[in-house]
């Protein structure tokens, strides 16, 4: 579908559906570390490809990135996405919860990355559940992606998923906050539909 | 201090001596940069895409989003601006893999290669010789093309600066 006519009653379909996906992953990522966790508004924005390196600010900014990509009625790519010194943080209260009290500074970096990747996975897993209770599809995620790298390389993906088929990017993203003692520890999760499989999923929302 | 200019996504810019061209952050995508020493002219365009076929007539209105597009683009952008054609000379960087998922179908994921590969052939269809290239693995890549050396220095996170 062109996202040029995208309306704006399908936009807030789209934010409802990242709403719904983002509560049940701030739900997952709250039992992970036993702690809670807020989330923002969620936003679906059409953004210009030719604009998308700057959209999350500096493209310099150093982040990490998980990837996912979900396979099955409603195909689409997610990134959970932090600047790299809340990524270091969260995987700090991820390891002091699950690890027995373990100083998260005496865990090789290999493991912290380990640690990283599967906590990315798991809340874009349960995110990605959710859409699919919704709408009432399957689907079969692959194993995750790690990056650590500029911003604006890793939005070089999404603008290859848009690039081929228009001049738009349709992304739905919702930041988490872990409440933490030391102050809160944030994320994004980023949604990309594939503009092939919009059409699916705007029919089973009744909005297409 | 003089002049660098920034080149956004799809965007192809042709700058003069001393001046200077940067693309911030490339991943799958590539930097290419056409010269000519004796005219003191260099172009560079940030190409997304390795295929304009599909795109209908949104080639024509951004040629540096495509491969197959910006290549005779920028040939014909710096020649305007007093390039011989004859002497042009590339160099090329990007075309990096962000992600990696075993097993998954992720033909987009790979775009980066195909970029650097058909970034190539064309250059190679339009006889012009490629006098440096940078390109393929998983980490992004910013890249600055000074028109005083005639040389790319391309900046990869965590393993630092190397002149091509």
């Amino acid at each position: 579908m062109d996202l040029a006519n995208f309306s704006n009653l399908q936009l807030d379909a789209m934010r409802e559906v990242g709403n719904i996906g983002a509560g049940n992953a701030a739900t997952a990522l709250s039992i992970m570390l036993a702690r809670p966790v807020d989330m923002d508004v969620p936003k679906a924005e059409l953004v210009s490809i030719y604009e998308l390196a700057e959209y999350y600010g500096d493209p310099l900014t150093m982040v990490s990135a998980v990837f996912v990509r979900s396979e099955g009625e409603f195909t689409c790519s997610l990134i959970f996405i932090q600047e790299e010194d809340e990524s270091r943080k969260l995987v700090d209260l991820l390891i002091g919860q699950q690890m027995g009290g373990m100083d998260p500074a005496s865990v090789p970096e290999e493991m912290r990355d380990s640690a990283l990747t599967e906590v990315g996975n798991i809340i874009l897993s349960s995110f990605l559940n959710a859409i699919n209770v919704l709408i009432g599809g399957t689907h079969s995620i692959s194993v995750p992606g790690v990056a650590h790298d500029m911003l604006g390389s890793i939005l070089d993906v999404v603008a290859s998923i848009f690039g081929q088929s228009g001049e738009h990017a349709l992304i739905v993203d919702t930041s988490l906050k872990v409440e933490n003692v030391e102050g809160r520890v944030s994320g994004k999760v980023v949604m990309l539909p594939d503009p092939g499989s919009l059409e699916i999923l705007l029919g089973k929302l009744q909005v297409l | 201090m003089d002049k660098a200019h920034h080149v956004g996504m799809a965007e192809m810019v042709v700058v003069s001596a001393p001046e200077s061209l940067v693309t911030l952050g490339l991943g799958s995508c590539i930097g290419l940069v056409l010269y000519d020493q004796a005219a003191k002219v260099a172009g560079m365009v940030h190409i997304m895409l390795p295929d304009s076929r599909g795109a209908g007539g949104k080639a024509l209105e951004k040629p540096g989003k495509f491969a197959d597009t910006a290549v005779p683009a920028l040939i014909a952008e710096v020649c305007r601006k007093g390039a011989v054609r004859s002497r042009l000379k590339a160099k090329i960087a990007g075309g990096s893999q962000m992600f990696a998922l075993p097993g998954a179908q992720t033909d987009f994921l790979a775009v980066g290669s195909r970029n650097a590969k058909e970034t190539e052939e064309m250059l190679k269809k339009h006889g012009i010789p490629l006098s440096a290239a940078d390109t393929g693995g998983n980490k992004g890549r910013t890249v600055e093309f000074s028109t005083k050396t005639w040389m790319l220095t391309v900046k990869v996170l965590g393993k630092g600066t190397a002149e091509i």
